[in-house]
């Protein structure tokens, strides 16, 4: 593989036009590089970081010189003006509110989708009877109905809390049936070998073999709680973070644009990673 | 694990989903029609059903659909060409993997659809935004799927062709891309889903045209019976295409 | 080192799985009797798919035999008895998400053994069987070896009179096998345990066994019973005597048929039936 050449290409010349006489001072140059090659082969990360900051550079060239700034914000100038953002009014109550229905449809769908995915589970008939209807309804353009959901509840967080659960709830249900069901049966069968009643076998074999996909679930279901909400959000755009990405847009404001959703972007980042560490955590076993 | 209970059974599953059909059906029928359920909230299953039959004679739902699936094929074709390219010319190097792969996959877990204003500042209230978001969003799993196909195919594999003297062309033809091809038509199954997806809600949020923008514009005019009607035909064929997916997707890896 | 007495009584066991008619139906075991004498190890042999392996789960209640009885303790047999009858069974039946000490003491648990006396118990069995450096390690961190032994430990750990074992050195590699077999009859020497013993390798089933079953293809049923007269704790130069040699090559010649005839029946014939390896 040749993926020191392919990653520093400049990196390998000088010893290829070797020559005997070259002083010190160029060999050692040659020392620095090759020591800095390996360390950027062993830290893929610094690249990584690397390529980011390239691309922001890229942006901000091409939006502070080359695009209409109607259109399009350098990120030092979103950076910049993340501040006026805040204080616009209104914007913080609606970032808040926003958290708000995300942790309560979070919250929401994880108790739905772990007591559907148990009940339908851990009974035979039921998983046959039910998982296909569970599979077909989660292949559905949701989306679809979402106008269907304000016109129920309103444009409050009722119908974003509403929208988030239906999107949230489905990739519990469907993660927690999978857990329980690819119980290897021998551990059903040594646990009974071994007296465990049905109570304990749900508590010692059962549960614990579900955890790990419980969290894969969680986390699938913070992605679809993040859609839902955020779609319902973006949708009703007389109320909330809708109103101002609107709001924001017809006025070819591009800065408090940029810096209204880079912030929305942010909650989602973390309260995703806060899933997958807890996910990572219960784990460890795997 | 007899058959013939195993039969019994069968049946007994199909007929719990049939009458939770039903079920919904005869709930809905009797709330619309007796239970004094507000018909500007939840319309009369017969006047959708008369309303669907409608739309579907008159072909009302054309211009619609002709804006919704352009959007839909060239943000698919787009996405899957870029995909393609760049998860292939990415998976030749292990090193840049390992750069760009937790990249790609970091952004991939950020709700994409919250840059939708942006992509309407951009470009605009027209099919440009639409495809630019559904280029975007199904470009991830694309890529992230051709990365991962071509990365992990078995090392014996490539051991086993080179001692039989293969080239580098035959290795890619007859090793690396028939075991990739399985992984990276997973990758395709979900960008086809959620391209869709986003595309129809990127119309519903803000558009001028698509089978989205039609379902907002009956939810503003309370005109619910036709709106419902729409909303079954969207579905369908939603759960038509996912089908048709399937299908093709079950042919593609049937050696497994 | 017989104690005398009957632990076990099989009386015309049969099994099979599914119906007459049916594409899974399966005769798994055909008239089955045998005596297992308390505090003997008696090994059960024979071909892929005839029946060991079911007659293994009849002797400790996991599995109802469709025809004849099975008395334990001079008892009728109707399901499991984990304070009489511990199992070991092939690899994988540890609970991946325990340690090797939880799991040691979530079979005490099951049982109701109190939390001093589980501790106590655990640290002993995990003694017994070498692994008490390990005992806080999850079971993928071990060897597969390593992970048997854990799954012994827990079976000793219950106390019981009766110890079953389904192949549990089935999936290790022959040398890990060896070892593993020369600490299990050292173990068993100090112990007064029945055990019945499944297992595929002749030299495994003449090196441990008191007395060996060999099983007819399917539908199984005890075609001859060879004994063993080798006092425990056998030595590793047992193997390499005559008397080793000649026991294997009888078993050889008996099994050598049967497994013929296994081995032409039809792969999902031989598959089916669930556990009934």
């Amino acid at each position: 593989m040749s993926l020191a050449r392919s990653a520093h290409p400049t990196a390998a010349r000088p010893r290829e036009s070797g020559d005997p006489t070259t002083d010190s001072r160029l060999r050692g140059n040659e020392r620095t590089l090759a020591s800095a090659k390996r360390f950027l082969l062993r830290h893929p990360g610094v690249v990584r970081l690397g390529v980011v900051i390239l691309i922001l550079l890229v942006w901000e060239i091409s939006a502070r010189w080359l695009i209409n700034p109607l259109f399009v914000s350098p990120p030092s100038r979103v950076l910049a003006g993340l501040g006026s953002v805040l204080t616009t009014e209104g914007v913080p109550a609606a970032l808040r509110l926003t958290f708000f229905e995300l942790a309560v449809a979070f919250a929401i769908s994880v108790v739905i989708g772990l007591a559907l995915g148990l009940a339908i589970g851990l009974q035979p008939f039921a998983r046959r009877s039910l998982l296909p209807v569970v599979l077909l309804v989660y292949g559905l353009p949701q989306i679809t109905i979402l106008p269907l959901f304000i016109l129920f509840f309103g444009i409050g967080a009722a119908s974003k809390i509403a929208f988030g659960v239906t999107h949230g709830v489905f990739p519990i249900v469907i993660t927690v049936v999978a857990g329980v069901q690819n119980l290897k049966p021998i551990l059903l069968t040594s646990a009974r070998s071994m007296g465990a009643s049905r109570w304990q076998i749900l508590r010692w074999v059962i549960f614990p073999h579900m955890i790990p996909s419980f969290f894969a679930g969680m986390r699938l279901g913070m992605s679809g709680v993040l859609l839902g909400v955020l779609l319902a959000e973006l949708y009703v755009s007389t109320a909330g973070i809708g109103y101002f990405t609107t709001m924001f847009t017809e006025s070819f404001d591009p800065t408090k644009l940029f810096g209204l959703i880079g912030m929305l972007a942010a909650m989602a980042i973390v309260l995703n990673e806060i899933v997958r560490r807890a996910e990572i955590r219960f784990s460890r076993w795997r | 694990m007899a058959s013939r209970s195993e039969k019994a059974q069968r049946l007994a599953s199909r007929a719990v989903q049939i009458g939770l059909l039903l079920a919904v059906l005869v709930l809905w029928y009797l709330a619309t029609n007796f239970w004094g359920v507000n018909r500007l909230l939840l319309p009369n299953p017969v006047a959708v059903w008369h309303q669907f039959i409608e739309v579907l004679r008159s072909g009302a739902f054309l211009p619609d659909l002709r804006v919704t699936a352009t959007e839909f094929a060239v943000a698919f074709t787009l996405a899957t060409s870029s995909g393609i390219m760049v998860g292939y010319f990415v998976s030749r190097s292990r090193y840049w993997v390992r750069v760009l792969e937790p990249l790609l996959a970091g952004i991939f877990s950020i709700p994409i659809i919250l840059f939708l204003p942006l992509y309407v500042l951009f470009f605009g209230l027209g099919l440009e935004s639409k495809i630019a978001l559904g280029t975007t969003i199904s470009f991830f799993p694309i890529v992230l799927a051709t990365i991962a196909g071509f990365s992990n195919v078995d090392r014996v594999l490539v051991t086993a062709a080179r001692s039989m003297g293969a080239t580098n062309y035959q290795l890619f033809r007859h090793v690396l891309l028939p075991a990739a091809l399985p992984v990276i038509m997973g990758g395709l199954r979900i960008g086809f889903t959620i391209a869709l997806l986003s595309i129809l809600g990127s119309e519903t949020i803000a558009s001028l045209a698509g089978l989205g923008h039609h379902i907002v514009e009956l939810a503003e005019n309370m005109d619910m019976a036709r709106m419902f009607a729409y909303i079954v035909f969207v579905v369908l064929m939603v759960a038509l295409l996912n089908a048709v997916v399937s299908r093709l997707e079950a042919r593609g890896r049937r050696y497994r | 080192m017989s104690v005398g007495g009957v632990a076990v009584c099989i009386k015309n066991v049969s099994h099979q799985f599914g119906e007459a008619g049916d594409a899974q139906y399966v005769r798994a075991l055909a008239d089955t009797s045998l005596d297992i004498v308390r505090g003997e190890l008696l090994c059960l042999i024979g071909p892929s798919g005839c029946g060991k392996s079911t007659l293994l789960n009849v002797m400790g209640g996991l599995t109802q035999p469709t025809g004849g009885t099975v008395e334990v303790a001079g008892r009728p047999l109707r399901g499991p008895r984990p304070r009489e009858i511990a199992f070991v069974f092939q690899e994988h039946a540890l609970f991946p998400w325990n340690t090797v000490a939880e799991n040691v003491r979530l079979g005490m648990l099951f049982q109701g053994v109190p939390q001093a006396e589980r501790e106590k118990r655990a640290q002993r069995s995990l003694e017994a069987v070498g692994l008490a450096d390990f005992a806080g390690h999850y079971p993928g961190q071990l060897s597969g070896g390593m992970r048997q032994r854990a799954a012994l430990a827990r079976a000793l750990s219950l106390e019981t009179d009766i110890l079953l074992m389904d192949e549990p050195f089935g999936a290790l590699d022959e040398q890990t096998r060896m070892v593993l077999g020369e600490d299990l009859s050292v173990l068993l020497a100090r112990t007064e345990k029945t055990i019945v013993f499944v297992t595929h390798s002749l030299g495994e089933a003449v090196f441990l066994a008191d007395r060996v079953a060999v099983f007819s293809a399917r539908p199984g049923t005890i075609k001859k019973i060879i004994r063993v007269d080798e006092p425990h704790p056998r030595k590793p130069d047992f193997v390499t005597s005559e008397k080793f040699t000649a026991l294997r090559n009888e078993l050889y010649e008996l099994l050598h048929d049967e497994i013929r005839k296994a081995m032409t029946e039809p792969a999902r014939k031989r598959d089916g039936g669930g556990g009934a390896a």
